[in-house]
């Protein structure tokens, strides 16, 4: 009986989690058809420590699964998807849900793992969001954006992989609802249960690995705080810092 | 004698005919009964009868003319106005006692030669026209404010034949070819010796913004300085705000200066610009003009400081910055000091938080403090709570935001005393199941919570809103109001106002309000419930006057001693539904701090009303209105007696209005009664009165036809006919 507890413990499905009261930060990942959605699943962990440790936010190592037709989902304040392979299009109902989400405040970080430009999960993503918000173009980041200086100071993003050093986002007025990188950010957080990196990165190996840290600590911060950084006050300090 | 027949003529000719034929058959039939001189005795009767309703069908009537002799009838007006009280020369007395020594004294005073010869009224004109006679005439002050002479001349009417004048020529006078009457004009008042400066204008902002310039714009004139250099000053009660000299070029110029200031405190100001009185002025009253600004923010300055990033902090930034009256510096604790920083300073963006700065120097350039989810042991001295206490208790305001990090740290410093709730001093924050808020009484009416005009469509939007996750377990103060409470057996509670010296504070005991945009978004419903929220919370907190539940609007142009003062009262829209009539009231009282007479009207519209008053001196008045939804005070300043008169003599205006009448400006030399003939001859009017009597209608003659009848009667009976 005891060892059956530990087993439903253990196993027990994400899903079950959604009645109970929210953490403040929690990654809620969004499990799609077709394709993979899960490609890193052990990626929360790391992170999660790595931004107790350095900021003040409190967050949940419990991940939730979810999907576009949850009726939790306008709750979640990080929507997190993943995948290698290309998907299943969405219905004109779930783009229809993204997109109040997305235009009144909701925040979605989405990563390609396989980082194939144009091909896969890439291409999917890109054909999503294109009926999703169609006048809203998903483009690079500049480095003036606040996603960039939310905690740290970031020049270039890291990953598993090194495909864009930089993130793509999609901006309404002064809000970047979609944040998105093709490095594989999740594939260098991921630790397994004995505390050893899944990944590799490459080429970089591990300052790559904590750039990647960085970046998602950076994303975390941004979707909490907007563009603080923006703020005058903010001014004199980080150009004084990049002058260093 | 007139004939008007009642019948066509023709018919009465053939009537008459019938009639005398009748007549000469009966003499034939009665001359055969009675003999020849009875038959002519009664065939005359019987004919006069006749001949009578002939006559009376001709209708005659007698016509009567009387001829009667009457005198031109003729208005003497004289100026009563502040100005005919100034000195009217070299010579002694003013301007308005050579007017009455013109019309009373001398050997044969003007008023009997023109009442011998005319119908003579004499008027006073001022602010209205008032009839006198001889003994009002020796007692009349010149205390009227202004005088409107075209309407005086409107008044009178055809009912005079001519006007005369006996002004200085300071009185309002609009053409408009509407006086059909001439007007004799009979200057008083020497120009050559009046010597004067006045303040003759002043364009200011009713309302100006704190801490921005205002620009007041003062039109001085002078009479007879030329040459001197005169300091315009600006004041506020005795505290000088700025000043400014002027030099005067030439008689009768007019200067206008700009005068600034930057106000820093909000509110109404009363302000007075002068002109210290130069030797020899005839006037000193009208070197000094009062003036009133109302003083608003120009953006509301809030001051966020939060202790962690959140979905609470995010959310009200974006409601926040979607504010253009909003001016937000926030500050978000990224990492606690316990936090560990894996790189060097040049690769963060964490900047210090400036407490000393901000706490010790800043504080009162704000409107709003907010701590959000914000421990402060760990980035304050107690001496900065302090602070935080005093803002408030001077008019600042002070808000805080639940979660985990609140509260139980407050607990005995000075930031407890200005809450609306009661701290216990231990972990209060609860993130179990999730809970669901309710209006509280007062919030169903409170401008914060009072989301929607109607009260039930509100109510439904309330529980219409997602529960919350995380909320602060709380105990109201008696001092304090719950707006909105947890929907449970013991309810605790969630949104809480109150006052705290001159400042207002609120306390919204969870960090999840950000649930009630997004569920409101999940929905369909939109956003506009929760930014209405925050903009609200914002307002009430910064008393800022749109959520003022009476608004009153000021005359235009500022009132005068006397004058009838009007102001507009609004009620806020949002309240209508909830203001039983007749739980508003109006007290006005003057510079003493005594209450005087006022009167409150309803206009058309149920939420708006107009008060008025009549202020019987000069100084600022308070006027308060009073409903149940509060109290609002504002001030209003009474120009004094003769601020802004210009008091010289203007010969010339006077000359121009008479060319516009068709009449006459006499000069000195001139006689009076000479020229008034040329105007209305000189001699009596005649006209004749005719009176029509007509004559069929008199007794006499219907006793006549009887009397014929009767004797006509009378013989035949005696001489055996009947």
């Amino acid at each position: 009986m005891g060892l059956g507890l530990a087993a439903s413990l253990l196993f027990r499905r994400p899903e079950t989690l959604l009645s109970a009261p929210f953490p403040q930060f929690f990654f809620s990942q969004i499990k799609y058809r077709g394709g993979e959605w899960d490609p890193n699943p052990q990626f929360v962990e790391a992170i999660i420590e790595e931004l107790e440790l350095r900021t003040s936010i409190d967050g949940s190592k419990e991940r939730r699964i979810t999907t576009l037709s949850d009726p939790d989902l306008f709750f979640y304040p990080f929507l997190y998807m993943a995948g290698k392979y290309e998907f299943e299009p969405f219905t004109q109902q779930e783009r229809e849900i993204l997109k109040q989400f997305l235009t009144f405040g909701g925040f979605l970080f989405a990563e390609d793992t396989m980082g194939a430009k144009g091909f896969g999960f890439d291409q999917s993503f890109r054909n999503e969001m294109k009926k999703i918000l169609p006048n809203h173009e998903l483009k690079r980041l500049l480095p003036d954006h606040s996603v960039y200086r939310s905690f740290y100071l970031i020049e270039s993003i890291g990953g598993r992989q090194k495909v864009n050093p930089y993130l793509e986002g999609i901006t309404i007025d002064n809000w970047t609802p979609v944040i998105y990188s093709q490095n594989d950010l999740s594939g260098a957080w991921s630790k397994d249960r004995f505390g050893k990196w899944v990944n590799e990165c490459m080429p970089g190996g591990e300052p790559q690995r904590s750039s990647a840290f960085k970046a998602g600590i950076n994303i975390i911060v941004y979707s909490f705080t907007s563009d603080y950084k923006k703020d005058l006050i903010h001014h004199p300090f980080i150009k004084r810092r990049q002058n260093l | 004698m007139n004939w008007t027949p009642v019948f066509p003529l023709w018919l009465i000719v053939i009537l008459l005919c019938l009639g005398l034929a009748a007549v000469v058959v009966q003499y034939g039939l009665v001359r055969r009964r009675l003999g020849s001189s009875r038959a002519v005795m009664i065939s005359l009767l019987r004919l006069g009868v006749i001949l009578l309703l002939i006559l009376f069908a001709l209708n005659p009537s007698a016509i009567r003319r009387k001829e009667y002799k009457v005198s031109s009838p003729i208005a003497v007006l004289l100026d009563s106005s502040q100005s005919m009280g100034l000195p009217a020369g070299t010579r002694k007395g003013s301007r308005l006692e050579e007017a009455k020594a013109l019309l009373l004294h001398g050997e044969k005073s003007l008023l009997k030669s023109l009442a011998e010869r005319y119908e003579v009224r004499l008027y006073a004109v001022g602010d209205s026209m008032k009839a006198l006679d001889g003994r009002e005439l020796s007692s009349l002050k010149a205390s009227e404010r202004q005088v409107d002479l075209g309407e005086a001349l409107k008044s009178l009417g055809r009912e005079k034949s001519l006007a005369i004048l006996l002004s200085d020529g300071n009185l309002n006078w609009e053409e408009n070819g509407s006086s059909t009457l001439p007007l004799i004009a009979v200057p008083v008042g020497d120009t050559g010796d009046y010597k004067d400066i006045l303040i003759k204008d002043i364009k200011a902002p009713g309302l100006a913004f704190r801490g921005r310039e205002v620009l007041i714009h003062v039109t001085i004139k002078s009479y007879g300085y030329t040459g001197l250099t005169i300091p315009v000053l600006l004041k506020e009660g005795n505290r000088l705000l700025t000043a400014k000299n002027v030099t005067i070029n030439k008689t009768s110029d007019e200067i206008t200066l700009p005068l600034s200031f930057i106000p820093e405190e909000l509110g109404s100001h009363h302000l007075s610009v002068s002109i210290p009185p130069q030797f020899g002025e005839s006037l000193a009253s009208n070197n000094s003009a009062n003036l009133s600004i109302k003083v608003v923010k120009d953006k509301i300055r809030i001051l966020m400081v939060s202790g962690n990033p959140s979905m609470n902090y995010r959310f009200m930034r974006m409601a926040f910055k979607n504010d253009p009256s909003i001016d937000l510096l926030s500050f978000v604790i990224l990492r606690t000091p316990s936090g560990i920083l894996n790189v060097p300073i040049q690769e963060q963006s964490l900047i210090p938080f400036p407490v000393e700065t901000i706490f010790s120097k800043e504080l009162n350039s704000f409107d709003l403090v907010i701590f959000d989810n914000f421990s402060y042991e760990l980035y304050f001295k107690p001496d900065y709570l302090k602070a935080v206490r005093d803002f408030v208790r001077e008019g600042g305001s002070f808000s805080m935001i639940g979660g985990p990090n609140l509260f139980d740290s407050y607990a005995g410093t000075p930031i407890e005393d200005l809450l609306p709730i009661r701290l216990t001093g231990k972990r209060d924050y609860h993130r179990d199941s999730p809970l669901e808020v309710r209006l509280s009484h007062a919030g169903t009416t409170h401008p914060i919570t009072r989301l929607s005009p109607e009260e039930k469509e509100n109510a439904r939007l309330w529980q219409e809103m997602p529960p919350l996750d995380g909320v602060n377990s709380l105990e109201p103060k008696n001092s304090g109001t719950v707006l909105l409470e947890s929907n449970e057996r013991t309810s605790r509670p969630i949104l809480s106002v109150g006052s705290f010296g001159k400042g207002r504070v609120l306390v919204l005991a969870t960090d999840y309000s950000w649930k009630w945009y997004m569920g409101m978004v999940a929905k369909g419903k939109g956003n506009w419930a929760y930014l209405r929220l925050m903009e609200r919370m914002v307002r009430w907190l910064t008393r800022d006057p749109s959520l003022d539940p009476v608004q009153i609007t000021m005359p235009e142009r500022a009132g005068a001693v006397g004058q009838e003062i009007g102001v507009r009262i609004k009620l806020r829209e949002n309240d209508r539904s909830s203001h039983p009539k007749g739980t508003i009231s109006l007290s006005v009282f003057n510079p003493d701090g005594l209450k005087q007479m006022s009167q409150l009207k309803t206009t058309g519209h149920s939420d708006e009303y107009v008060g008025s008053f009549f202020p019987e001196k000069e100084g600022t008045y308070k006027i308060k209105v009073d409903t149940e939804f509060g109290l609002l005070e504002e001030a209003l300043t009474i120009a004094k007696h003769g601020e802004g008169l210009d008091g010289a003599p203007h010969p010339e205006r006077l000359k121009m209005i008479a060319a516009s009448t068709g009449g006459k400006f006499l000069t000195r030399g001139d006689d009076l009664l000479k020229e008034m003939e040329s105007y209305v001859g000189g001699n009596r009017n005649r006209f004749i009165e005719e009176r029509t009597l007509p004559i069929w209608s008199r007794w006499y003659a219907l006793t006549i036809i009887l009397f014929l009848l009767a004797m006509e009667w009378y013989l035949r009976r005696r001489w055996g006919m009947i």
